[in-house]
């Protein structure tokens, strides 16, 4: 290693004028824009469930669905707070994920307490993580892309969080798209293989932001 | 405290405009200031030399996410931890590969060769009755002499997988020829 005064002299030297990051609540509006827009394109061309005005008066689908969006507004929240390296001193507002994956189990527990006699299962089953694998794979790329520019010291809780982000967005999709009222099957096809990439994201993290 | 923080990100926001001088004003109080934190945390000077060097190329690298709106200090300590934790994390992986070296277990063999009647080959026989995977990896390391990171590539296998494989090994091994 060189001396200290070289370094810092050497440093000095390179340093030029640098546009700050955005702050990260403009950086994850940015994202949670451009999927939304991606959503709102996917499903215009994919279309709404047939049933859906009349989805809207179910109150645990609803739930379902807006407690779906908080999970990817603060999935993409934490995922550009964790961008930084201090999280921008933010570390409470990082961890909100948590209380709306919380707050989405209860509703889930809820909804299939209310759907009572249970509604029959499709007759379908992985193609439901495959569809949604498939959505949420332009999100990731684009989320994990977008992280790369900054300096995250909390790698692997980043990787997590962008897929969560990610997926959340395939998730909505097909919530949205496709005509299913089995809770179970949502559970089992929809989120518990959400979760499980939410967990290769520590992977992700750890090849793709560490610095 | 306040003014401190105040006066690091006003010589961070001069920084940010391009202003060398401020800049390395900068550095050296940074150094100044990690110079103590680590010091506590590692043993020896030249090892808090050459961490600090890398946190001051690491704050030189993460400069843009560091926009002089909030309390420097914490945004410093935030990249000096991460590098610690990164440093202690190589230096106790470089410490578990030379935990148990089958070198030495060569060298303590002679002694209990004469005691228990074990000799070299009831060793590779011993090595023999591991899992393939790990018998092929002391083979690999200790009789072809490569290095982890060369039997993980030939086992496309993580290298530090192969480590973590050859230290189970030689706990296994270490037992049977303590018996």
């Amino acid at each position: 290693m060189e001396n200290m005064e070289d370094l810092v002299a050497r440093l000095a030297q390179d340093v030029a004028v640098v546009k700050p990051a955005p702050h990260p609540f403009v950086l994850s509006l940015k994202w949670t824009g451009a999927a939304a827009i991606y959503l709102v394109v996917s499903l215009s061309i994919s279309g709404l469930r047939p049933d859906w005005l009349e989805k809207l008066h179910s109150l645990w689908f609803v739930a379902e669905v807006v407690a779906l969006i908080g999970i990817f507004f603060f999935t993409s929240l934490s995922a550009a707070l964790l961008g930084f390296p201090d999280q921008y001193q933010k570390r409470k507002l990082t961890m909100a994920p948590i209380w709306m994956f919380a707050l989405f189990l209860l509703i889930l527990f809820f909804a299939g307490q209310a759907d009572n006699p249970p509604s029959p299962l499709p007759v379908h089953s992985f193609q439901c993580t495959l569809g949604i694998t498939m959505m949420s794979l332009f999100p990731a790329v684009w989320t994990f892309y977008a992280m790369r520019h900054y300096a995250s010291t909390h790698y692997r809780l980043a990787g997590i969080f962008a897929m969560l982000s990610a997926f959340s967005v395939g998730a909505l999709w097909l919530r949205l798209h496709e005509a299913t009222d089995s809770i179970v099957h949502v559970v089992e096809w929809h989120y518990l293989p959400m979760l499980f990439i939410g967990v290769v994201g520590i992977w992700l993290g750890k090849r793709l932001l560490k610095w | 405290m306040i003014d401190q923080n105040e006066n690091f990100a006003s010589l961070m926001r001069q920084s940010l405009n391009g202003d060398q001088r401020a800049y390395a004003i900068l550095l050296q109080k940074t150094a100044s200031l990690l110079r103590p934190f680590l010091a506590k945390r590692l043993s020896f000077n030249n090892e808090v030399d050459d961490l600090l060097q890398e946190i001051l190329i690491s704050i030189h690298k993460a400069r843009h996410t560091y926009d002089g709106n909030r309390p420097y200090k914490p945004w410093a300590y935030a990249i000096a931890k991460f590098r610690l934790q990164d440093f202690l994390r190589a230096h106790y992986s470089d410490q578990l590969r030379h935990a148990v070296d089958f070198d030495d277990l060569e060298e303590i063999l002679p002694e209990t060769v004469t005691e228990s009647g074990l000799s070299y080959e009831s060793i590779s026989a011993e090595v023999q009755k591991l899992p393939e995977k790990q018998a092929t990896i002391l083979q690999l390391m200790h009789q072809e002499g490569y290095t982890s990171k060369e039997v993980a590539e030939k086992l496309g296998m993580n290298e530090s997988a192969v480590k973590v494989s050859a230290h189970r090994a030689y706990k296994v091994l270490r037992k049977k020829l303590e018996k």
